[in-house]
């Protein structure tokens, strides 16, 4: 069973889709040479060789919390929905499984990567380097294992009603340990940079490395290391037979959780909890068609599971940041927060048509309804996110009364105008396509992979959020600067976004029903 | 309701490919005001490829539609707003109940204050008043039929484009929702619909295209067309059905 379901991960493999995989492998190796670069340069002295454990870490960090950071994310090629019909018993049909799972490009990279501990090694003869290659399998072992695990734990914990909010606070929590995580670490090592005072107090670096090494991510490191110095021979078992002991472990968890999804009948769509119907909305300033948009929007951004996800995990991420730059010394940067919420209220809105999928055919239809829609969807986005974000920065600013408030708000204003054009027209031309609106039910439904849109908004918001701060000047000049970059923005992008979807929309359409963007790809080379 | 002389729909030298596949193959067809029309063909026939491409959904290779004689083409506005369209297998704003996507859908067409009567009527004829708190993507497909239907209607649109609006539902909320759509014909609306009901298609319609292979095969009154047999034996006499040999293994 093992060979067939290696065969059947082979042949999806190479029927594609092919773009992801193929941009994850080069980055991947990429990442991979920069770090056994960094260990050549280790062994010859040129840099500390407790950067390859914080490299180390933060890969094993990856693997870790990534699928933490990417709950919605279904990493598994073989659909679980394919074998569930066969008449095998599920406990063997995971263990089959589980040796696929080893086929892969993130096994592959980070076999690559780990090869630096063999770089690492090489100066302590042919034993040590023996000893390293003992230990980049059982890292690597290690790593795929706890991943997957936590993948599965996370899957399990998502097809819960009430996933949608474990789902939003685990992705805050991640995305507030990558943008805030470092700020208690910065703030012990430069703790007068509010006062413009930049020296780094190098002394209290060398404890961190320590801890690092500590670490499982760090074990197959400190083996390679023992090895090399000739530490003897229990320094350097001791922490392989932890790594293959924890991976032993974690592959058993991951069979049990999934033989437990094996034997799960498929999950319907039910009404035991009703929902309340809302009213009608009425707006100030707004045609009736805009303010039907958005009272549709406002609903869908509670209800459905995966806009519920990112409305929530949009804005837990700047609120739990916030605590963790209140309590160090680096309080003065607390109202950039504001923007930060601006900038992540973009990220999350960077799907919106995809996941609202085949419904489009609605708005193809109705006269009038692709101009309603765009407006409704960014008046929406205002209310849920603009605003809150301006206001946020304002509020902070009064508390802390930081010199850097006036940019902070500046900030948030032209990150939220940015957000609020820029969300709709990257959703329109990137879409990520996964399953259609109808048929989603839970969070944990794959629902398109939007990485690609939101890495490309993140920096176009930052960017634009930074302006008004460094060509500002004084608070008012930054706040004035903002108004004019968001009366610029709005005034400019919605027209633009409204000709491509009259142009495109029945390709959008299409590549929805058929979940194949390439046909987008190829009416927009037809149109140029 | 609408001018008689004018087709409700008009399609001309209708092309429509998919790479190197001819979907749909110079189709012609001239749908008269205020009668039932059926549109029947076998699975791949192209119903609704040309349904589709008739309602602004999809770009043609090449051919003209007309809408009540508004060409969709330069016209695409004033077309659009004389059609109500049901179609299969396309998604609803998903997280609405009944009651607020009628309401959403009024809103989008900027509709009179009328359509609340309207919306209520529907719901109730169609049995959906009994379910406010559902929302749609918890709607059974049957119901998902009905509410598609409802949102068709609404705007009280000269011609109901419908794409298969029987299969899969139970033979009650069929019956409701041909009663619907005879009292709409009775008006004078005109109904453009594509089955493999054949049984449906024979009592209702007043005239029925067979298409197979993106061409239409036999097209005009219902009685015409059938020649004294059943639709459905004609329907297999025309597409063709290929013997199927006995299968052994199945004994």
């Amino acid at each position: 069973m093992t060979r067939t379901l290696f065969a059947l991960k082979l042949r999806l493999f190479r029927n594609g889709p092919h773009n992801e995989r193929a941009f994850s492998l080069v980055t991947g190796l990429v990442l991979a040479a920069l770090v056994i670069a960094g260990a050549s340069s280790a062994i010859h002295g040129v840099i500390g060789e407790g950067w390859i454990a914080v490299a180390l870490t933060v890969w094993g960090g990856v693997w870790l919390f990534g699928p933490l950071a990417q709950p919605r994310h279904d990493p598994s090629v073989i659909s679980r929905e394919w074998l569930r019909g066969y008449p095998l018993r599920s406990w063997r049909l995971a263990r089959a499984l589980s040796w696929t799972e080893l086929l892969g490009v993130g096994p592959l990279i980070t076999m690559a990567c780990l090869s630096s501990l063999v770089v690492l090694a090489a100066p302590g003869g042919m034993a040590a380097v023996a000893a390293a290659v003992a230990a980049v399998v059982a890292q690597v072992y290690l790593l795929i294992w706890t991943g997957k695990t936590v993948a599965a734990l996370a899957a399990w914990l998502l097809r819960t009603r009430a996933g949608m909010t474990p789902a939003a606070v685990q992705t805050a929590i991640m995305l507030a340990l990558s943008f805030a995580g470092w700020v208690p670490l910065a703030a012990w090592l430069l703790p007068r940079l509010g006062e413009g005072d930049s020296a780094l107090i190098a002394a209290r670096a060398g404890p961190v490395i320590d801890v690092l090494a500590a670490l499982p991510t760090g074990w197959g490191y400190g083996a390679v290391l023992a090895a090399r110095d000739g530490a003897g021979t229990g320094p350097v078992l001791l922490p392989l037979a932890a790594l293959l002991t924890l991976g032993v472990l974690s592959q058993l968890c991951w069979i049990a959780l999934t033989a437990r999804a094996l034997r799960r009948p498929p999950r319907r769509a039910s009404s035991r909890r009703p929902t309340v119907p809302g009213r009608g909305l009425s707006l100030p300033f707004t045609p009736p068609q805009v303010a039907a948009v958005v009272s549709r929007e406002l609903a869908t951004w509670r209800r459905d599971p995966a806009r519920g996800v990112e409305l929530r995990s949009a804005w837990l991420t700047p609120l739990l940041m916030a605590p963790i730059i209140a309590f160090t010394d680096w309080s003065w940067a607390l109202p950039l927060v504001g923007p930060a919420a601006a900038v992540f209220g973009a990220m999350v809105a960077i799907n919106t048509y995809a996941l609202d999928g085949t419904a489009l055919w609605q708005l193809l239809t109705t006269p009038g309804a692709l101009k309603a829609d765009l407006h409704g969807r960014m008046a929406a986005w205002a209310l849920l996110f603009g605003l809150p974000s301006i206001a946020l920065a304002a509020v902070l600013w009064a508390v802390t009364g930081s010199p850097l408030g006036g940019a902070a708000v500046g900030g948030a204003i032209a990150a939220a105008a940015a957000g609020c054009a820029a969300a709709p027209l990257l959703a329109l031309v990137m879409p990520a396509v996964g399953t259609d609106a109808r048929d989603r039910i839970y969070p944990g439904q794959p629902a398109g992979d939007p990485t690609g849109g939101q890495m490309t908004i993140f920096p176009v918001v930052l960017l634009t959020a930074i302006l008004p701060g460094v060509i500002g000047g004084p608070w008012w000049g930054s706040v004035l600067v903002a108004v004019l970059l968001a009366a610029a923005v709005l005034g400019v992008t919605p027209a633009l976004t409204v000709r491509l979807l009259q142009r495109r929309g029945t390709g959008l359409l299409e590549a929805m029903t058929t979940r194949d963007t390439a046909i987008l790809r190829a009416a927009a080379r037809t149109e140029s | 309701m609408q001018d008689p002389c004018l087709p409700a729909i008009e399609v001309a030298d209708l092309t429509q490919r998919f790479g190197a596949v001819l979907a749909v193959d110079r189709l012609s067809l001239s749908i008269p005001a205020g009668v039932f029309y059926g549109i029947v063909g076998p699975n791949g026939a192209g119903k609704t490829t040309m349904l589709m491409a008739g309602c602004g959904l999809r770009e043609p290779t090449s051919g003209c539609i007309k809408i009540a004689g508004h060409d969709l083409r330069t016209d695409r506005e004033a077309a659009l707003a004389q059609l109500g369209i049901m179609m299969d297998g396309l998604s609803l704003p998903e997280r609405l109940t009944g009651t607020e996507i009628l309401r959403y859908s009024a809103g989008l067409r900027g509709l009179d204050d009328g359509w609340r009567a309207r919306a209520g009527d529907l719901l109730e004829i169609l049995g959906l008043d009994a379910v406010p708190r559902t929302l749609i993507v918890e709607y059974s497909t049957g119901m998902r039929k009905k509410i598609n239907l409802a949102l068709a209607l609404l705007h009280r649109p000269r011609v109901l484009v419908l794409d298969e609006p029987f299969e899969a539902i139970d033979p009650v909320s069929a019956h409701s929702i041909e009663q619907v759509l005879r009292q709409y014909v009775d008006g004078g609306g005109t109904v453009v619909l594509s089955s493999h009901i054949m049984d449906f298609v024979e009592r209702n319609c007043r005239r029925v295209a067979v298409v197979a292979g993106g061409r239409v095969l036999a097209e005009g009154p219902v009685e015409e067309v059938t020649a004294g047999s059943t639709l459905n034996e004609r329907f297999v006499e025309l597409v063709g059905a290929d013997p199927v040999r006995p299968l052994e293994w199945l004994a």
